[in-house]
């Protein structure tokens, strides 16, 4: 094969870019992989020192919270599997040629984005309560879920958008009609482009999971607090709450900016 | 549905604009069973927006496409069957990139008529075999040249085992010592009879393989001819000033 022929069809990297997760470090950017280590370096550090030093109260609340732990990956895992399924069809819906569709879709994004999540979770647990009465986990679920969805959509609408438009012209002259085309050619290329933003969210809605706290999940923070309001050493129960978030949000990070090497060295295949 | 007489693309009257602009202006051809018809015409003169008609790639605003026996406009007519008959081959190959070379091939006849994957595989090896590229089978398309690329999507097409294959500027994007490899394939099926309908800026092709040549421009068909009225006698003055620029 001679090099010089060969076409190099247009790969454009495209970089959604949703911002609230903690920052991504890049193999590229060397100041944030030192930023990474040093963060986690430190969490660990603080984290060793305060348990063996101080095991009283550090290594009793250590102890006391990892339940909330669970709860709190309970809630994010699931919360995220129901916004990747509100997420694609919302996705879908904001492509639909079908106005009313597209409306539906476009508005539930808008009003989504427009309230802030705290308000979101009180009024879906009370309206929820009002004519089912749910468990306070399956609730915060779903209201996390709910929310999130809106922010997949436009991952999903996005990722769905990079894709070049003769990948469906060439689907369509084959014959696939418009849904076979979306599923056998088009979402199988953009779930690329979609996964690391996917990564993002995940590790946004863990941080906001502490917001389910107040609705009676027993989640770390809520762990926390029912230590705190017991032991009254908030200051000390608080340190170790966020020492925890800290280093599970930074191990996951890191996870997710392996992830991104990995798919985009599979673009370079 | 349709006879030996018949033509297998009737286009009658056919008109596109999009807001202001007239894209096609009453556009009358029909295309035989087994003719190769070769589109020539200067860049946006309309020739790639009637190939693209004809599969309904592009609507059009006025006038009839029937493509064998399948009116395109009524609206009980499956499009998607109609484009099974109809391949395509695009200037920019549009191969699948998460697909192998075998399975862009196998993928249209395996999912949408129902083929067996080791029928459909053999079938898929037997046409990259034709298209001289069954050692790249299980490589990605990212791989391949531009000229092997074009190939691969040829045999894709040809994996439906359409009626009439489309050509919209096969080898524009090509460099050009890759350009021979493409029209040799192109040469191969039209001897093979294949009903052809090609826009294409190579005047060698045209000649070789063209039973008649369709000069387009501004939208509008000006001369219709075999190569050899074509090439040493256009009637038209507009196609006698664009062979002197091109030739």
């Amino acid at each position: 094969m001679k090099q010089q022929g060969k076409v190099v069809v247009e790969e454009t990297p495209v970089v959604i870019d949703v911002g609230d997760g903690a920052a991504i470090p890049k193999a590229s950017d060397k100041g944030l992989v030192s930023a990474w280590r040093i963060s986690f370096a430190g969490a660990l550090a603080v984290l060793a020192y305060l348990l063996i030093f101080q095991p009283d109260p550090y290594l009793r609340i250590f102890k006391f919270v990892p339940d909330g732990i669970l709860i709190t990956f309970q809630v994010t895992v699931c919360s995220i599997a129901l916004a990747l399924v509100i997420g694609l069809v919302t996705g879908l819906g904001r492509i639909s040629r079908n106005k009313h569709i597209n409306l539906i879709a476009s508005t539930y994004v808008e009003i989504v984005r427009g309230v802030p999540l705290l308000v979101q979770l009180f009024y879906i647990y009370y309206a929820l309560g009002r004519i089912v009465q749910v468990p306070d986990l399956l609730a915060a679920i779903f209201s996390m879920g709910f929310c999130y969805g809106a922010y997949m959509g436009e991952v999903f609408r996005a990722g769905i958008a990079s894709i070049p438009v003769g990948q469906t012209e060439a689907a369509r002259s084959l014959g696939f009609n418009r849904a076979q085309t979306m599923y056998h050619v088009i979402l199988p290329q953009a779930w690329r482009t979609i996964l690391p933003p996917v990564g993002n969210e995940f590790i946004a809605l863990l941080k906001d999971t502490s917001l389910v706290s107040i609705l009676g999940v027993a989640d770390l923070l809520r762990r926390g607090r029912e230590f705190a309001s017991e032991s009254f050493q908030y200051f000390e129960t608080f340190t170790m709450v966020a020492v925890l978030y800290l280093i599970i949000t930074l191990i996951l990070s890191k996870l997710v900016s392996i992830m991104e090497d990995r798919l985009s060295h599979h673009v370079k295949r | 549905m349709s006879n030996d007489n018949a033509p297998i693309i009737r286009i009658a009257d056919v008109s596109k604009f999009y807001d202001q602009v007239i894209a096609l202006a009453h556009v009358d051809l029909d295309v035989a069973q087994g003719e190769k018809v070769v589109i020539i015409g200067p860049s946006g003169s309309g020739k790639s927006t009637l190939l693209r008609a004809i599969n309904r790639l592009e609507d059009i605003s006025a006038g009839k496409i029937v493509v064998d026996g399948f009116d395109l406009d009524d609206p009980t007519v499956d499009i998607n069957k109609v484009r099974m008959e109809v391949g395509m081959v695009f200037q920019s190959f549009n191969l699948f990139p998460h697909k192998t070379v075998l399975q862009n091939v196998t993928l249209a006849p395996v999912k949408l008529k129902g083929m067996p994957r080791d029928e459909a595989d053999a079938m898929a090896r037997r046409l990259l075999d034709k298209v001289g590229i069954l050692d790249k089978a299980d490589v990605y398309p990212a791989k391949l040249s531009g000229g092997q690329q074009q190939r691969v999507a040829i045999a894709r097409a040809l994996a439906m085992s359409p009626k009439i294959m489309l050509f919209d500027e096969p080898t524009s994007a090509l460099d050009p010592e890759m350009i021979g490899e493409v029209l040799d394939v192109m040469v191969k099926l039209a001897r093979e009879g294949m009903t052809m309908v090609c826009v294409t800026h190579e005047m060698g092709f045209a000649r070789e393989v063209a039973d008649r040549i369709v000069f387009m421009d501004g939208g509008q068909i000006l001369e219709v001819a075999t190569p050899a009225e074509f090439y040493t006698a256009p009637r038209h003055p507009r196609t006698r000033k664009f062979l002197e620029q091109i030739l």
